[in-house]
């Protein structure tokens, strides 16, 4: 090995060095000489790294990212779920009930009258529009009526928060999910359900309606 | 949170993309400290540093992080995150604090044990010339001193993060070392510095 491959081929760790560096050191003086800052710098390096090693970052850096997180799992969580079941049905729940207050104004005569629910057939599911816009007095989900449980991740409806109910069918698996004790012997069967829908369309909780429709 | 400890970085990914907290937290733990020592010493601020760990992490709840297993591990992609905001922070001029001027927390801690106070203090006063050398070098070679060397991380991996050949890195470390040196030498405290210590083997 002559001086120019000993510094070449310097290990990463600069105070490792091989054998046939070792045996070059000990025929050449000069590199000798210059070799003895180095491998006390690499050995001072050492030591400062793994003293430095200890320092991390403050524990509020921590906590400002578990809440980010938290946050974001959460909206995430939320946007999924809105785009399931719920996204279809509320879409076509919103049209019927427009096609039925349209077609309601126009056969009338634009003469007002006392509103009266009535069912509505959407393309592929039977829709209950029961167009209820409330104020909302308590956060809770369970303010909005007997019955309603918060959908999963859901945010509260605030309260003075606007929100309409509106009542679908939907399967019964979806209401399981969703967190409604339902017999499993239900599953599969369509059931009628309230949902309290956001003033920006998102669902945020729902009931069961009982077998005799009404509540 | 032991069932974490064994997974990879990787793993830990894809369960924190599926909300699982634990598996965030367990990946912050083990990457936290090199990205923030990475930043400080970069940086020369505390503060800087915790934007930089922050934003590093934040970048990986994004959906859109670009991090692509391919072309490197995890740790790397979060030091070539912090890299850019590092040299983002440096061009803003924000990082003019000096380290000393910074709270104790920032400061690393004293040695547990010392069976000898003179030696102790050698060792103590040769670390912070050493410190003081690093964050007097240029930004280029005190990375690569930064990663390498006190970080231990391979001249590979640390060309991945800076995006240079490995060729390049080594050059650099050299010069790095060469101008630690003399740094030290120009302190006029060179025996203080550099022959505190006595080589040690690595039992790799």
């Amino acid at each position: 090995m002559n001086c120019q491959e000993f510094w070449d081929y310097l290990p990463q760790r600069g105070h490792d060095i091989t054998e046939a560096q070792t045996a070059h050191l000990a025929e050449c003086a000069t590199c000798a000489a210059q070799w003895a800052p180095h491998r006390a710098l690499a050995a001072g390096l050492h030591s400062m790294g793994e003293e430095w090693r200890q320092t991390e970052a403050p524990s509020r850096v921590e906590t400002g990212l578990m809440a980010a997180f938290r946050s974001q799992t959460s909206y995430r969580v939320q946007r999924s779920f809105a785009r399931s079941w719920w996204t279809p049905v509320v879409a076509w729940a919103s049209v019927a009930a427009a096609t039925v207050a349209l077609a309601v104004v126009l056969v009338r005569g634009y003469r007002p009258a006392p509103a009266s629910p009535g069912t509505v057939a959407a393309p592929h599911r039977k829709v209950l529009p029961v167009a209820v816009t409330a104020s909302v007095e308590d956060d809770d989900a369970s303010a909005l009526g007997e019955g309603f449980v918060r959908l999963p991740n859901a945010p509260r409806i605030e309260p003075n928060e606007d929100y309409n109910v509106v009542r679908v069918e939907v399967p019964g698996s979806a209401m399981i999910e969703a967190g409604i004790s339902l017999g499993e012997d239900r599953a599969a069967e369509t059931v009628l359900a309230d949902v309290a829908l956001a003033a920006d369309g998102t669902p945020r909780a729902v009931r069961l309606v009982p077998d005799g429709g009404t509540y | 949170m032991p069932q974490y400890s064994s997974q990879s970085d990787d793993e830990l990914l894809l369960r924190l993309r599926n909300g699982d907290e634990q598996a965030f937290t367990a990946l912050y733990r083990r990457r936290q400290g090199a990205i923030y020592r990475f930043a400080l010493h970069m940086s020369g601020s505390s503060a800087a540093a915790e934007d930089i760990v922050q934003e590093a992490f934040l970048a990986l709840l994004r959906e859109e992080c670009g991090f692509d297993p391919k072309r490197g591990t995890l740790s790397g992609y979060l030091f070539g995150i912090a890299r850019k905001l590092v040299l983002r922070n440096l061009e803003r001029g924000r990082s003019n604090v000096p380290l000393e001027a910074e709270t104790d927390e920032a400061a690393p801690r004293e040695l547990a044990v010392i069976d000898d106070p003179l030696a102790g203090l050698t060792r103590h006063e040769a670390i912070e010339a050493l410190r003081r050398a690093v964050q007097a070098l240029p930004r280029r070679y005190r990375e690569v001193v930064v990663l390498c060397d006190l970080e231990e991380m391979d001249y590979a991996d640390a060309a991945v993060v800076l995006g240079c050949p490995i060729g390049t890195v080594r050059s650099r470390m050299h010069r790095a070392r060469a101008l630690l040196l003399e740094k030290l030498h120009q302190d006029r405290k060179p025996r203080l510095a550099v022959d505190a210590w006595k080589p040690v083997r690595y039992a790799i």
